[in-house]
């Protein structure tokens, strides 16, 4: 089922057109999602909507940005993270840029589920710390360049490497 | 696609409770799944709080280039806007006065070389451009002004002296073009400021258009005796305002226009509202 593209597709054509509907629209589609994925990431609620503020007229500025290759909602993320790295660096860092979700612990039932859902993988991943975690968020599933993410997370790109690597050593030995 | 996530996935998400492992999962198949894209849980009344910001800059006139310049420049947003909106920055108004300045050069390329007419334009430019820089029926923000928390005298101020500033750059920059460019290319500087701070003065008693329609009248004035009791080739030296000895009176003048401003604040304040 992948009518989505398409649709977001003609939607940003008609946007480039100065249909203001079509931002809405889009707008409709993308904007949830985009506030819960960029609330995982900061925890100051008035910078995220200010982001998702500030992605939305960009949208609307430069739709000729899209350059029709992938997905429309991807080229949205891409925009929306920079955004919160420009902010987060325009703006003292509060508190950890990150919600963590470790004040709510699984049960073990709930462990057992996702062992047989995920495999050894998502054992591996969760296994990980916050700090190594937070770094293969941003890098692998962000697709942030080392200095992005470090920009992102408030550490030095060298760091983002060394935990990236150490991260890496610690899935592959979950996985064995 | 055949994976899913479920409304309940999607709720654990939303709340921050999902484990690392399936929020990348949930993330990575939203960004390409529309129908799980439209089952996240959604908060209406802070989507649309957001989507009335994202109405409020998209339908927003685009900011004119001088006001972009003077955010360059270090000018705060609110004083930018205020001096941007003024009639005698805009650019229409500069290429009026560009234009002025090219017709006197050109005029003062007579057999003489003699500076003279632009030496009597050139003070006069200032003074309208500060005569129109604030008041009913000129500023187009005048009743924003008006209502706005700010004393008028300073933005009568502010307003003045940027285009008192702009227009005598402009004319600076004209007087290089004079055949021929000496001390007496600048003889125009201190009438122009005299003129100017005696508009403002008078500004406290009539409205400021009034004002500079008076001093520009008494400013011919001035130039019309100069000329009728003159003797000998038209100079520099014809008008009495350009001679060194009454270069001291003009800034004398232009003090006395200060200080009257300075005393009568408060009544241009009244008047104003």
């Amino acid at each position: 089922m992948n009518r989505g593209a398409g649709d977001d597709r003609e939607l940003l054509a008609a946007l480039a057109a100065g249909e203001e509907a079509a931002l809405r629209a889009l707008y409709d589609r993308h904007a949830p999602w985009l506030i819960l994925r960029l609330a995982r990431r900061c925890s100051d609620r008035d910078v995220v909507d200010e982001v998702v503020q500030d992605t939305f007229v960009a949208i609307w500025r430069k739709p000729g940005a899209y350059d029709g290759r992938g997905e429309v909602g991807a080229w949205i993320w891409g925009i929306g993270i920079r955004r919160l790295i420009d902010a987060l660096r325009r703006r003292p860092r509060r508190a950890p840029a990150f919600t963590r979700e470790s004040d709510v612990a699984p049960s073990a039932e709930e462990m057992v589920l996702l062992g047989v859902e995920h495999g050894d993988l998502a054992g591996a991943m969760n296994q990980l710390s916050p700090e190594l975690r937070e770094v293969v968020q941003a890098t692998v599933l962000d697709g942030l360049t080392t200095r992005e993410a470090g920009r992102l997370l408030g550490i030095p790109a060298g760091t983002v490497k060394t935990r990236m690597m150490r991260a890496k050593a610690q899935l592959r030995e979950g996985l064995i | 696609m055949s994976w899913h996530a479920e409304d309940e996935l999607l709720q654990r998400y939303a709340s921050g409770a999902l484990d690392a492992a399936n929020s990348f999962s949930v993330e990575a198949h939203i960004l390409a799944c529309d129908d799980c894209r439209m089952r996240v849980p959604r908060d209406t009344t802070r989507l649309d709080a957001i989507w009335n910001g994202v109405r409020g800059s998209i339908s927003a006139p685009a900011t004119r280039f001088t006001e972009r310049l003077m955010r360059v420049l270090g000018i705060n947003a609110h004083t930018a806007r205020l001096l941007a909106a003024t009639p005698a920055l805009s650019t229409s108004w500069l290429a009026g006065i560009a234009a002025t300045l090219a017709f006197i050069i050109l005029a003062s390329h007579n057999k003489s070389g003699d500076p003279l007419p632009f030496l009597l334009v050139a003070p006069v430019l200032p003074l309208a451009g500060v005569a129109t820089a604030y008041g009913r029926g000129v500023d187009p923000t005048y009743e924003i002004g008006a209502s706005a928390p700010m004393r008028g005298l300073r933005l009568l101020m502010i307003r003045s002296l940027a285009v008192f500033v702009t227009t005598s750059a402009l004319a600076v920059a004209a007087s290089f073009a004079l055949p021929r460019v000496d001390l007496n290319a600048a003889a125009w500087i201190l009438p122009a400021v005299a003129l100017a701070t005696v508009c403002l003065a008078l500004s406290t008693w009539l409205s400021p258009l009034r004002s500079a329609v008076i001093v520009a009248l008494a400013w011919m004035a001035v130039v019309i005796v100069s000329l009728a009791v003159a003797t000998g080739p038209l100079r520099v030296q014809t008008i009495a305002a350009f001679r060194e000895g009454e270069q001291a009176w003009l800034a004398a003048t232009a003090l006395l226009g200060v200080l009257v401003l300075v005393v009568r604040r408060n009544h241009f304040e009244r008047m104003d509202r």
